[in-house]
């Protein structure tokens, strides 16, 4: 078992409701996402990113806007949808779910029952 | 110092180092492989560059004059590269399952992957290689299609040189021709740092991973062997073709020729990476790096004998290592498996001698053809007036033009189209133009053979009608016969026939546009059984049906004219288109009473007697005249000299008959030869057929036994045996008729 797998697969699994969190707040450029992620210490290549907000603005789940800059070629500036925005609503209440359960199993600290002691049932 | 290039990159122009461009380049294209199945690609891909690009702005901004190596790859580093990217979904539904995630990703990388490897190019198709051809490059273009080094296939066939040449040619013309980049990781190369004499041992222990004194071994012993052995045997001057017989003989010679024309053809190993290819290692900046280090470590020791500095083998490693790092960054596929330069001048030479050889063959063959395909259509047209008598209906006519322009005429549009097409260089891709002259061809074949089988259906039977000719009789009891000439009768023959020259060994005569005049006549001297001249005249033809065949045997006209004691033949008898050729033949059968004399002219011998046979077993053949169509009990005569008839044949009123002129086509058999006496009623066995088949019958038992006396005859050269057969009539014929009922 390769612990960066599944640590990979972990994060694989929350990317998509960390960005959406991070547009809700607002209008967001792509590399203003890879700033807060990595000050929220979660780092995140801007290869991966890309691919991740296309497929989200396909799914209309996200929209954007170019904005014109003097120092450069145009960028675009994401927003959530309202289907985005319930989306995002969704995933939150599954994070929760998910949040306290893994919470709960990690931190309980009584051993499990003893299967010596139990009487064989038929 | 490193060149510059401005690139225009997203609407900007951005100054940028070479080098760097071809690192962003390829990123690029790594990711551009590694989305190849994402929707969006584009868009995505269009992304990621914008935000490079902008970038780079703000790097130039800052003050820098151009963007290096090192910038752009910190960028590719901060974006990622395509092995790093996680949550890669083919999956655009958003209803992912990790597993799929994972597979989909993992099979990007492996794409990712497969474009760093060796590029293998064309291996569906089989194509003659354009970049690596000593001839042309058919044994490298069967090399690419099987995956294994051209140079093992050029031996092969080389050693099968008589079965596999054909093969060669044939793939050569067939095969087209195309850029092949290199497939093969290991390839058979001679080692220019293990060699002795030729390196090709070193290169045979390097492409086989076994050790060097093996192939050494293997080559030098047998020869030293046989060398040792032979030199005391044969000597230094018994050759043997084109060596000493010392070093051809036995398994050492072979081992000798095989070494040489290892030598010729395998190329030797000079660069670093053709070195890592002899060996079949992978070639990339590690391996050639330790590769030229241990060059290097050769090297010098060898250097280090003669006493060379240290200088010159840094100065190579340090050049070599350069290029080829220049040569990693391009784009590896193509630069590692480019083209290679067979620069070894001796097996160039050979190869373009071989290439003329094979030039100089082929364009004769294609010459000869040429002329043969030329000929006969020059043929065919020539005899073209001719048609009209052999063919009948205007099915055959149809077949006769098909045959002539498909069957021959289109071998030499093929023939032309093929040379002209081969000197302009033009390449097709489908050879469909081949498939549709093949095709052509192959119906004209097909037109060709119904149109002779319909042909020879008209020959299939033969005919006979029997006509009397009233003459009178001479009254000096001698006849002779002479052939009319001059304008006297109404058949002339002219020397010029639709152009054609004819001239005296053709049995054809154009008379007019109409009518054909031939000359198959024959004369036949049989005894009377009166006192009488007579004469009969027997018309013989083929047809397709006896009926055709009796219809056309009636329509010979051939008339007789008499003058006093002379018998004028016509020249011969003329046919029409109407009538058509069928191999009419005419007989002229003249009795000669006992005690009468006869002379035939020299003219006669102007006749020209065939005959077209075909049967089913040896096909189709023209047979001058022979014994076996005389007819009844004819007897042989000479031009020119008198006979006269005498109750045992004829003799030669002249009794010097050593000096002869002897003009005609007879055999010159002596002049008393005598057939037996009729079997059957004592007269002629030919008659007016009212029953075709038993005069068949009889006819082929009649020229069986014609022809088994004819092998008595001719087994008995000698004169005296004819004569021991007429006296005894009886013992000579019993042992005939046992032949001849064998034969039946």
């Amino acid at each position: 078992m390769n612990i960066e797998n599944t640590q990979s697969q972990m994060r694989k699994g929350i990317l998509e409701f960390c960005i959406l969190s991070i547009i809700r707040r607002g209008e967001a450029y792509p590399s203003d996402i890879v700033e807060e992620m990595k000050a929220s210490n979660l780092n995140i290549l801007e290869g991966t990113l890309y691919p991740l907000l296309t497929r989200l603005k396909n799914a209309d789940m996200l929209t954007y806007r170019w904005v014109e800059s003097n120092s450069g070629p145009p960028r675009k500036y994401f927003s959530l949808t309202d289907k985005g925005l319930a989306f995002f609503k969704e995933l939150e209440a599954t994070w929760n779910e998910l949040a306290n359960a893994v919470h709960k199993l990690a931190n309980k600290t009584e051993s499990m029952p003893d299967s010596t002691n139990q009487n064989p049932t038929f | 110092m490193k060149k510059v290039i401005n690139i225009n990159f997203h609407s900007r122009v951005i100054p940028i180092e070479e080098s760097a461009y071809e690192i962003l380049k390829q990123y690029s294209d790594s990711l551009r492989k590694y989305f190849a199945n994402e929707e969006g690609r584009d868009e995505i891909i269009n992304d990621i560059e914008s935000r490079i690009a902008e970038l780079f702005s703000e790097h130039l901004k800052k003050g820098a004059n151009c963007i290096t190596d090192a910038d752009v790859t910190s960028i590719i580093n901060s974006m990622g590269r395509p092995e790093d990217f996680e949550a890669a979904d083919a999956d655009n539904t958003m209803n992912t399952s990790s597993s799929a995630k994972q597979q989909s990703s993992t099979s990007n990388q492996q794409q990712y992957q497969n474009t760093y490897s060796y590029a293998s190019s064309g291996r569906g198709k089989l194509y003659r290689n354009a970049d690596d051809k000593i001839l042309g490059g058919v044994c490298s273009g069967l090399a690419n299609y099987l995956g294994i080094d051209p140079v093992i296939m050029r031996i092969i066939f080389v050693l099968l040189f008589g079965a596999l040449l054909w093969v060669y040619i044939l793939l050569w013309i067939i095969v087209p021709s195309q850029s092949l980049q290199s497939n093969v990781t290991k390839r058979l190369f001679r080692s220019a740092d293990d060699k002795i004499i030729g390196g090709v041992a070193g290169g045979l222990a390097a492409y086989f991973n076994i050790q060097i004194w093996i192939p050494r071994l293997i080559f030098a012993l047998p020869f030293v062997l046989g060398f040792g052995s032979r030199i005391f045997h044969f000597g230094f001057w018994d050759w043997d073709g084109f060596s000493p017989r010392f070093i051809s003989g036995g398994l050492g010679g072979t081992l000798f020729l095989t070494y040489i024309i290892l030598w010729i053809a395998v190329p030797i190993a000079t660069t670093a990476s053709e070195k890592l290819e002899m060996r079949g290692e992978k070639v990339d900046l590690n391996s050639i790096a330790n590769t030229i280090k241990e060059d290097l470590e050769g090297f010098k020791g060898r250097m280090d004998k003669v006493g060379t500095d240290l200088k010159e083998g840094a100065q190579r490693f340090s050049t070599e290592f350069k290029t080829t790092a220049d040569e990693k960054r391009k784009a590896f596929s193509a630069e590692m498996s480019g083209r290679r330069n067979y620069n070894s001048g001796f097996g160039h030479v050979i190869g373009v001698l071989f290439k003329a050889f094979f030039l100089f063959i082929a364009g004769i063959v294609a010459i000869a053809l040429f002329g043969a395909l030329i000929g006969l259509l020059f043929g065919g047209l020539a005899v073209f007036p001719l048609k009209n008598f052999l063919l009948a209906g205007s099915t055959e006519d149809l077949l006769a033009w098909c045959s002539l322009i498909l069957f021959l005429g289109v071998p030499l549009v093929a023939l032309m189209t093929w040379l002209i097409r081969r000197i302009v260089g033009a390449r097709s891709n489908n050879h469909y133009l081949g498939y549709v002259f093949a095709s052509l061809w192959v119906i004209g074949l097909v037109c060709t053979i119904v149109l002779f089988s319909m042909f020879a259906r008209s020959f299939r039977t033969r005919d006979f009608v029997e006509e009397d000719v009233t003459i009178a009789q001479p009254v000096k009891g001698k006849l002779l016969i002479d052939v009319m000439n001059g304008r006297k009768s109404h058949h002339y023959y002219s020397r010029e026939w639709y152009g054609i020259n004819w001239d005296n060994d053709w049995p054809l005569y154009g008379d007019n546009y109409d009518t054909l005049l031939l000359n198959t006549v024959r004369v036949n001297l049989v005894k009377s059984k009166d006192s009488s001249f007579h004469v009969h005249r027997l018309k013989f033809s083929r047809g397709r049906t006896q009926a055709e065949a009796q219809f056309l045997a009636k329509k010979i006209n051939f008339d007789v004219e008499q003058q006093d004691s002379i018998l004028l033949l016509p020249n011969g008898f003329g046919i029409s288109q109407h009538e058509k050729f069928r191999n009419q033949q005419l007989l002229l059968v003249i009795e000669v009473p006992i005690g009468k004399k006869i002379e035939i002219a020299g003219s006669i011998t102007n006749y020209n007697w065939f005959t077209i046979n075909f049967n089913h077993r040896n096909g189709f053949n023209i047979r001058d005249y022979d014994e076996s169509d005389d007819w009844g009990d004819a007897y042989r005569w000479h031009s020119n000299t008198e006979y006269v008839m005498t109750k045992d044949g004829l003799e030669r009123t002249n009794k010097n008959y050593k000096d002869d002129e002897d003009n005609n086509n007879e055999d010159d058999d002596n002049n008393k030869i005598t057939t037996p006496a009729p079997k059957n009623n004592g007269g002629y066995r030919y008659k007016s057929n009212t029953d075709s088949s038993k005069e068949k019958n009889k006819k082929d038992s009649i020229k069986q036994k014609k022809s088994t006396k004819e092998k008595t005859k001719e087994a008995t050269t000698t004169i005296d045996k004819p004569v021991a057969k007429v006296d005894n009539n009886e013992q000579v014929s019993s042992p005939v008729y046992l032949l001849a009922t064998l034969f039946q």
